[in-house]
């Protein structure tokens, strides 16, 4: 009788010592990686400009002017603008890209055709290239299609680059067992009935990052906005925070903040499907 | 099966067919060449839209604004309307130009001008068409000519002559400068006159605020501020009659060693932070605090320094009146900042000349020319330098405003402004060389005396001229 | 050693795998001789003209559209396809003169409409043969008096059967042309003088080999290639290990049960996942100057400031670049784990618990070969992306030559070597023919990992 109560007692402290260790490993993460942030928020706040008239990680005056000046002075830097800007480019890549990137790994994962194994290794192999020549090749090409300086090219190629990664989504494909499938065409479903109705509500996690991944790319990206967009106010806030002179941290800090946000708000609407994406119960076997 | 046969064949046939024949066609027009014509005819087209790529300050400050409403106003009956390009002020002509994506006038620094002769993406002007030919000097117009199969032509007009300055806090300046620090009475501070004394007063300073404040700062790797000390002593970028010859890196010419002796001893009165960027960053702010007294860089940036003083408190015109910009102060000949003994001589430093220059992609040439003529007529050139506060390649506006602008019409005159050369290559100058001049730097502030002796001096300069030839020529080939 | 004899065995298949080619493709053409031998007249007319066959079998909807792209492609070939063709031979032959007007050839788009060209000819090949196919599909189905499919019922076979087909038809477009397209364009520009002076205006010209005689010539290349290799492929495998590992961890982490507010937790990485890479290493940067906080605490404490990414820093810097590397690219790692992870059979667990399997030993035995086997791919690609990381150390440590290294610093990767050589000066060519060596380095190693790896040989494992 006492014996097992000490037992008990033991796996009580041991199951406390676990949890208490896990926050403090919590903690110290959640610190690592919100210090930075935070620290960029700081500075948004700052009231001088310049990131100099800082007492280390804290500015020595606060103030809002970085934010009012992004939103209202906009004869050079027209930040609203590029906001929106990005906004549609982001979401319309997004939208394209998952759509293609899934269906590439969706077919990739179930069917067996001839080019299969070749496309795997090509797609594979080319990804490796060290491709900081490629920019050239596209914008090339983009002249020839008339597509400089304007939003819809820069969306074509996200989205039409966006399957190159689709490796990730097939793997998490490759293990939704076969026997839903198997099961689902007795019942006389074609394939993109399957698809659509049994694999799609089943693959919520995957669809919310390869969605998270294709917003964030054109949301954040530089070098292609940088060389297809001439004029100013079809830049995105990459572009146009880079453009920003150098006495501007506070300015640079607040503009960097505000592109966060979305991807913040984005997170907190699509978490809820990111985890227990099977938890519908769809397999049973 | 014959038919299957055939037919595959002349399928195949066919449009083998269909392609050769429309390729040879296309080869064959391509063959015929067009001798195209001159595009300076003297007449002024009629309502177009002319894009001009102005400077990020002159649009902030307005001047853009006010330029493009008169010359609108004025040519009114041409149809002609001038506009913002609206890009990047730094976009490469050669990028968008051929695409039709690049502005009509450009204006830019020489180097970045110059650097589009080669695919003959800006075009030669008529120069001696325009009012402001005869005022600007030939200094500044050769920085924008160029031998092209023969001939010469002109490519820029310039505008205004750009070169690093000395900035500092007439209020920081020692109570009884007068007394101790004018040893020539000239009414001049002799830290601001040459470098010695500055030397002496930064080490002053921190001696007396017990290594909290500091005299001269600037960070030290930086390329177009140091290379400066090189050129004083007879170094120079590339050889040649043009300074164009990308095979002579000339670094280390004369007595180039001594610029790096220089830079060393300039170092020991600073801090680590002048062997990476920040000092060009907190310069502005830590001038405003009255943390450094002096620091050098370019006119264009006055504002900056006012912003940062009102921002710690003080009020505008307090700002105005003390901060200074004069002219670079004067090296010692021995190459020693501590030894005066053979006198002074000028700095030369390295200056570029902004000016405009038209896409050889415009429909509109001619309009294109007359935009830059009413650009650099005196009436705009003079509104422009009140408004931004740059020198002018105009000499007789230059005179007119005298002090500093007139100063550096003369520098450019008598040689102390190197001007950037207009190459490529220049983009493979910079990290070899500021590389060497932060570990000049480090070496004198961490005691590491590697750089002591002029023989380490003179091999470590040569390096760096090796190293800048290698990254140009060793891909490049033979 | 059981990897060793797997590597073995693969490279002892090559021998027998290029001497089975001709057989194989004897099988793969033994629908083509069928074809042509046994095909009929409305099989040739469709060979002639497509579409043609198949409008003499009145199956009007699908012969008109075979006509019309028939059509189409011929139109193409008029207008732009026969010259782009012939110009990526050439490469252009007349100059153009902007001074005068005078409009001429550009190499470079001359090459990359080139490449295109062929890339529709590909495709023109494909639905010939698809058209000629359907075209004998056709007849047998009449030769044996049944009634040809109906063209409704081969549309719907697009959503079943040949699901596939519609739906990479569009991403293989896309990929081909904007992914593809550009690295064959790199890859060919090795072989051409483009850089340098030789760049539009002035004409392009093919050179076969020239340039990679050219690197072999470069003495002074090898011992800066092999420091800077052997540190890149260190910096790759630490780096993937590092954010791999932290990622899956740190996933696992807030898997646990007793974790309360999850979604709270994973906002922390997730907000570092949201600012863009370029500011965060900018941000980064600062952070570690001479002039920046970190310097200032320690100043303020009374000790000298660190240089902690100048000129000596090597190792510092090195471990700087692996730590802010993971603080980017875990996130990433953490988010793609969550939902891998989400998916496990959670029956295996509750089996495992009736065993009186420990968490190490459940870990061990369930969870790690399913993320493992499930996530290979992504090993691979992020082995890629950090073995050609451009981004870290330009902005971090850019603009820095270190002794003992040809013009470059000791944190460079292979990739910053190469960008510090070409772009400035444009050496397109000979930079191209560089990483071209470098290419077939990596996807070597890649390649035969990737072909070795679980989730290659087993796809149907977890089936």
């Amino acid at each position: 009788m006492n014996k097992t109560k000490a037992k008990v007692a033991k796996a009580k402290t041991k199951k406390i010592l676990n949890v208490l260790i896990t926050y403090c490993i919590l903690i110290v993460v959640a610190f690592i990686f919100f210090f930075p942030c935070l620290w960029l928020i700081l500075a948004s706040f700052s009231k001088s400009g310049s990131i100099y008239s800082f007492d280390g990680f804290f500015p020595t005056e606060y103030g809002f002017d970085a934010f009012k000046s992004l939103f209202t002075d906009t004869v050079m830097y027209n930040y609203p603008k590029w906001f929106l800007n990005t906004l549609f480019i982001a979401v319309m890549s997004c939208i394209l890209g998952t759509i293609f990137t899934i269906l590439t790994a969706y077919c990739m994962s179930r069917f067996r055709f001839k080019s299969r194994k070749a496309m795997m290794k090509t797609t594979l192999i080319l990804g490796m290239f060290p491709s900081f020549m490629g920019t050239i090749a596209v914008y090339l090409m983009m002249t020839q299609f008339n597509l400089i300086n304007q939003h819809w090219g820069l969306i074509l190629i996200y989205s039409a680059q966006a399957p190159m990664g689709y490796m990730v989504q097939k793997g998490f494909f490759d293990t939704i067992p076969y026997s839903i499938d198997e099961a689902a065409r007795i019942d006389g479903a074609s394939n993109f009935t399957v698809f659509v109705k049994f694999i799609l509500p089943m693959s919520k996690p995957i669809l919310v990052y390869t969605a998270l991944t294709a917003f964030t790319w054109p949301w954040s990206d530089f070098i292609l906005p940088k060389m297809l967009l001439v004029d100013k106010d079809l830049y995105t806030v990459a572009v146009g925070l880079m453009s920003l002179g150098e006495t501007e941290f506070a300015r640079f800090a607040a503009g960097s903040i505000f592109i966060a946000i979305p991807i913040i708000i984005l997170y907190f609407c699509l978490v809820k499907y990111m985890i227990n994406g099977m938890a519908a119960g769809a397999v049973k076997e | 099966m014959r038919k299957t046969v055939s037919a595959l064949i002349s399928h195949i046939a066919v449009i083998f067919a269909v392609i050769i024949v429309i390729g040879t066609l296309g080869l064959i027009a391509a063959g015929v060449s067009d001798s195209g014509n001159e595009k300076f005819t003297g007449e002024i087209e009629r309502n177009v839209t002319l894009r001009i790529l102005e400077n990020d300050t002159a649009k902030e400050q307005g001047y853009l604004k006010e330029l493009l409403d008169a010359f609108n106003a004025e040519y009114a009956e041409y149809g002609i309307t001038a506009v913002d390009a609206n890009m990047d002020q730094y976009t490469d002509l050669e990028t968008g130009g051929p695409y039709g994506y690049g502005p009509d006038v450009l204006y830019q620094a020489n180097d970045a001008l110059m650097k589009y002769v080669d695919g003959k993406h800006i075009l030669p002007m008529p120069i001696e068409k325009l009012e402001c030919h005869k005022y600007v000097s030939d200094k500044a117009w050769s920085a924008y000519r160029s031998t092209v199969q023969g001939q010469t032509y002109t490519f820029g007009i310039p505008v205004n002559i750009q070169q690093p300055l000395l900035y500092y806090r007439a209020d920081l300046l020692p109570d009884d400068w007068q007394t101790n620090w004018d040893d020539d009475k000239n009414g001049i501070p002799d830290m601001i006159e040459n470098w010695s004394d500055m030397y002496r007063y930064s080490q002053e300073i921190r001696r007396q605020s017990g290594g909290s404040k500091y005299g001269y700062m600037k960070s030290l790797n930086d390329g177009y501020f140091a290379s400066g000390y090189f050129f004083s002593y007879g170094g120079y970028v590339f050889g040649g009659d043009d300074g164009k010859d990308t095979k002579d890196v000339g670094f280390s010419n004369g007595d180039g060693y001594k610029g790096a002796k220089i830079i060393r001893q300039l170092a020991s009165v600073m801090n680590l932070e002048c062997t990476e960027d920040t000092i060009t960053r907190n310069s502005y702010s830590r001038m405003a605090q009255g943390t450094y007294f002096a620091t050098m860089t370019t006119p264009d940036v006055y504002t900056m320094f006012v912003k940062e003083m009102v921002n710690e408190g003080y009020t505008e015109e307090y700002a105005l009146n003390n901060i200074k910009m004069v002219d670079v102060p004067q090296l010692p000949v021995s190459g020693n900042l501590e030894d005066e003994s053979q006198g002074f001589k000028a700095m030369t430093v390295m200056g570029g000349i902004n000016g405009y220059a038209i896409s050889s992609y415009t429909k509109a040439p001619n309009a294109a020319l007359a935009f830059i003529d009413f650009a650099t007529s005196y009436k705009m050139i003079n509104r422009r330098c009140e408004l931004l506060g740059i020198s002018p390649a105009r000499s007789d506006i230059a005179d007119e405003l005298g002090g500093l602008n007139e100063t550096i019409n003369n520098n450019l005159d008598s040689g102390t402004i190197y001007v950037m050369p207009s190459v490529r290559a220049l983009a493979q100058v910079w990290t070899p060389l500021q590389t060497f001049c932060a570990k000049l730097a480090d070496d004198s502030l961490t005691g590491k005396n590697a750089f002591v002796s002029d023989e380490a001096l003179k091999k470590g300069i040569s390096n760096v001229d090796k190293q800048i030839y290698d990254s140009i020529h060793t891909l490049g080939g033979s | 050693m059981k990897t060793a004899q797997k590597i073995k065995s693969f490279f002892k298949d090559i021998p027998s795998k290029i001497k089975s080619i001709p057989k194989r493709l004897s099988v793969r053409f033994a629908g083509a001789k069928e074809i042509i031998t046994q095909g009929n007249g409305k099989v040739a007319a469709s060979m002639l003209v497509m579409g043609l066959g198949q409008l003499l079998y009145a199956q009007w909807a699908k012969g008109f559209m075979f006509f019309i792209i028939q059509i189409a492609f011929i139109v193409y070939f008029v207008l732009t396809g026969a010259t782009d063709l012939f110009g990526f031979f050439t490469l252009g032959s007349r100059e153009s003169n902007a001074w005068y007007g005078v409009d001429g050839d550009n190499s470079v788009v001359m090459l990359i409409m080139g490449i295109l060209s062929i890339l529709i000819i590909i495709l023109y090949v494909a639905i010939y043969i698809a058209n000629v196919k359907d075209a004998y599909r056709t007849q047998c189905a009449a030769d044996t008096l049944k009634q040809p499919t109906k063209f409704k019922k081969e549309l719907g076979s697009l959503l079943d059967k040949s699901f596939h087909k519609t739906a990479l038809a569009l991403p293989v477009v896309g990929v081909c042309v904007f992914s593809i397209l550009p690295i064959v364009f790199m890859i060919l520009i090795a072989f051409t003088n483009y850089g340098g002076d030789i760049v539009p205006p002035a004409l392009v010209d093919w050179v076969g080999f020239e340039n990679f005689g050219k690197i072999l010539s470069l003495g002074q290349f090898a011992p800066t290639f092999f420091k800077i290799f052997g540190w890149n492929m260190l910096w790759a495998v630490l780096a993937t290990a590092i954010n791999y590992f932290a990622g899956l961890g740190l996933a696992l982490l807030l898997n646990k049960k007793c974790v309360k507010g999850k979604v709270f937790w994973r906002a922390f990485p997730i907000l570092a996942y949201a600012i863009p890479g370029f500011i965060t290493l900018l941000g980064f940067k600062f952070m570690f100057s001479y002039g920046g906080p970190i310097n200032y605490y320690i100043q303020q404490g009374g000790g000298e400031a660190v240089g902690f990414l100048g000129l000596d820093a090597k190792w510092t810097a090195r471990f700087i670049g692996l730590a802010v590397n993971a603080w980017i690219s875990i996130p990433s790692t953490m988010l793609l784990a969550t939902g891998i992870l989400s998916n496990i059979n959670t029956d295996l667990y509750e089996a495992a618990r009736v065993d009186g399997a420990s968490a190490w030993r459940q870990f061990i035995k369930i969870t790690l070969p399913y993320v493992l086997f499930a996530t290979t791919p992504v090993l691979i690609s992020q082995f890629i992306g950090n073995f050609n990381n451009f981004g870290i150390f330009y902005f971090l440590r850019g603009g820095l030559y270190v002794d003992g290294y040809f013009l470059a610093s000791d944190t460079d990767l292979l990739i910053n070597w190469l960008y510090n050589m070409s772009i400035d000066n444009n050496y397109y060519s000979i930079g191209a023919a560089i990483s071209l060596v470098i290419f077939v380095i990596t996807s070597i190693i890649s390649l035969t990992v990737y072909v070795l790896s679980p989730s290659y040989k087993q796809e149907e494992t977890f089936r």
